[in-house]
């Protein structure tokens, strides 16, 4: 049973790290600010999933996986909204937003700060 | 393998360091600054000193960067584009 | 009693409060306009007198700093600046690193650090301080003064801050008032960027910070009450729940971060903390002093209530911290709590 759970867990975080490896790629691959947060934001949420479920498989039942739970629960409130800012503020900064995507409605929004 | 790890964390530092003071973009020099601090987190971990890491994401990464951004904000460095928009407005 | 008597107006206790508050009525006569048409009587006297009297005209600071920068001499100097500059920084980079290269390696016994007060910490630290956590131990109970004159540290940051970019929004004395004649309001500052701001609501942001600012004060919290027994203490917890004030304030604005925290609050809890905090160190001291038995039991090591007054110390820092770090982000942002 111990070797089973072993490797589901080994593969979940084999998972997560292939999904982040393709991240970093997509990262240095795509060359403006918006795609980029595309790939980003899939490690973000994906990647970091599947490495700490893969933790909490191996761990078990125990303290630390429920902190663990709560580390995926935070990341997947924090990084789209941080995720949505940033995106909100490349459109009104951004000098050459025109070439790489289209608008329909000009009025600027968002971008908490 | 931790030596490797932590000459390679080592590296970044420093690549971080001159990329901060020779970049052009201010709000890109923060950001690098942001990734700075959450490397030497990682280094202080490595180092054995959680409480100090702890310290470092929340100020270096979290706090400190804020205050930059607000700065930024406050001498016009991130929101030029509308300011330039309107100038062209007003001048059509 | 002595405000009872009618000619309290002339005791020397009435003239130094009302010297203290700086409301002191001003000498009637006021001689300005008398001397700037003075200054300019013996202007258009020299002006018509002198015959060598040039007038000065007003020179573009920017053409007069280019045509600076263009002179030969600058020119040379900079290049020899650049020269030195570099110079000096190899130099620099080169000593740090002989240093470095003479250093033991990190965590090797041979260390000097590695000595009689280590080993004195390790051994008789849990005993003595209750702390399970020895770096809080440490920091917190015998370097305890030290962490009073770090905290005494942000208290003097946040208020020279304070000094630069306090803008306060409420009456302000005018020049009528300080010369004893009559109260004027100052109108509201209208500041266009706070408009803004309050308008700019996030409805995603505001979302996800209604969830998450309450957790992230749970986990500074528990940082803080933890400080004794896993890493963390004052500095990290205040600095985890002043970020949690931010997000609030970033996702709400100033008028709803107003309603729980404002100017007194922050007054009271900065002032009231540190207060407390030399108190403890007198308490120490003082007894640390005459040899006095303290009378804080210390507790089983590893429970919450334990280590005496470490947990005190550790809360006070952190909502130091916190505050400071909350002061600093508002007075950057707006200028006003």
């Amino acid at each position: 049973m111990e070797w089973l759970r072993f490797t589901i867990g080994g593969l979940c975080i084999l998972a997560g790290l292939s999904i982040a490896l393709i991240a970093a790629f997509g990262l240095f691959r795509f060359r403006f600010a918006l795609n980029r947060m595309h790939a980003a934001a899939m490690n973000d949420t994906l990647g970091i999933l599947m490495i700490l479920l893969g933790l909490i498989i191996i761990r078990g039942a125990a303290f630390d996986s429920l902190k663990l739970g709560l580390i995926i629960l935070f990341f997947w409130f924090a990084s789209p909204v941080a995720s949505h800012l940033l995106a909100g503020l490349t459109v009104e900064t951004s000098e050459r937003l025109d070439e790489f995507c289209e608008r329909e409605d000009d009025e600027r929004k968002g971008g908490g700060l | 393998m931790t030596d490797f790890i932590l000459i390679l964390l080592a590296t970044f530092l420093i690549v971080c360091a001159i990329g901060v003071s020779l970049n052009k973009n201010m709000l890109v020099s923060v950001v690098i600054f942001m990734s700075y601090s959450l490397v030497m987190s990682v280094v202080w971990i490595f180092l054995e000193s959680p409480d100090l890491a702890i310290t470092e994401a929340a100020v270096g990464a979290g706090v400190t960067s804020v205050l930059f951004f607000v700065t930024l904000r406050k001498i016009d460095v991130v929101w030029k584009r509308d300011k330039k928009k309107e100038e062209t407005e007003e001048n059509a | 009693m002595s405000k009872l008597r009618k000619d309290y107006e002339k005791s020397p206790l009435w003239k130094f409060l009302t010297f203290v508050k700086g409301d002191t009525p001003l000498p009637e006569e006021d001689h300005t306009e008398e001397w700037i048409r003075n200054v300019e009587r013996a202007e258009e006297t020299e002006k018509t007198e002198n015959a060598n009297y040039i007038e000065l005209k007003e020179t573009d600071p920017y053409e007069d700093a280019k045509r600076f920068a263009q002179m030969s001499g600058v020119r040379v100097f900079r290049k020899i600046y650049y020269v030195l500059a570099a110079l000096m920084c190899i130099m620099i980079i080169a000593m740090l690193i002989m240093n470095v290269a003479f250093m033991p390696r990190f965590g090797s016994d041979e260390t000097p650090t590695n000595n009689e007060v280590a080993e004195r910490y390790l051994a008789d630290g849990v005993e003595e301080t209750g702390a399970v956590n020895l770096v809080t131990g440490m920091i917190l109970k015998y370097r305890a003064f030290d962490t009073f004159g770090e905290t005494n540290v942000l208290f003097i940051a946040a208020c020279s801050v304070m000094i630069l970019l306090l803008h306060r929004e409420s009456t302000k004395l005018s020049v009528a008032e300080g010369r004893g004649k009559k109260l004027v309001k100052k109108k509201k500052r209208e500041d266009e960027e706070d408009v803004d701001a309050e308008q700019d609501e996030d409805v995603i942001l505001q979302t996800i910070a209604r969830i998450v600012v309450p957790l992230i004060f749970l986990f500074g919290l528990y940082i803080l009450l933890n400080g004794h027994l896993s890493p963390g203490g004052g500095f990290s917890g205040g600095a985890v729940m002043g970020a949690g004030l931010i997000l609030y304030n970033s996702a709400f604005g100033f008028r709803k971060t107003q309603r729980f925290f404002d100017e007194t609050v922050y007054d009271v809890i900065k002032v009231g903390s540190l207060c407390l905090y030399a108190l403890i160190i007198a308490y120490y001291l003082f007894t640390g002093a005459n040899g006095i038995d303290p009378m804080i039991p210390l507790g089983t090591p590893g429970k919450i209530l334990s280590s005496g007054l470490i947990l005190p110390i550790n809360l006070l820092v952190g909502l130091e911290v916190a505050c400071t770090m909350y002061a600093f982000y508002a007075l950057f942002r707006r200028g006003s709590f």
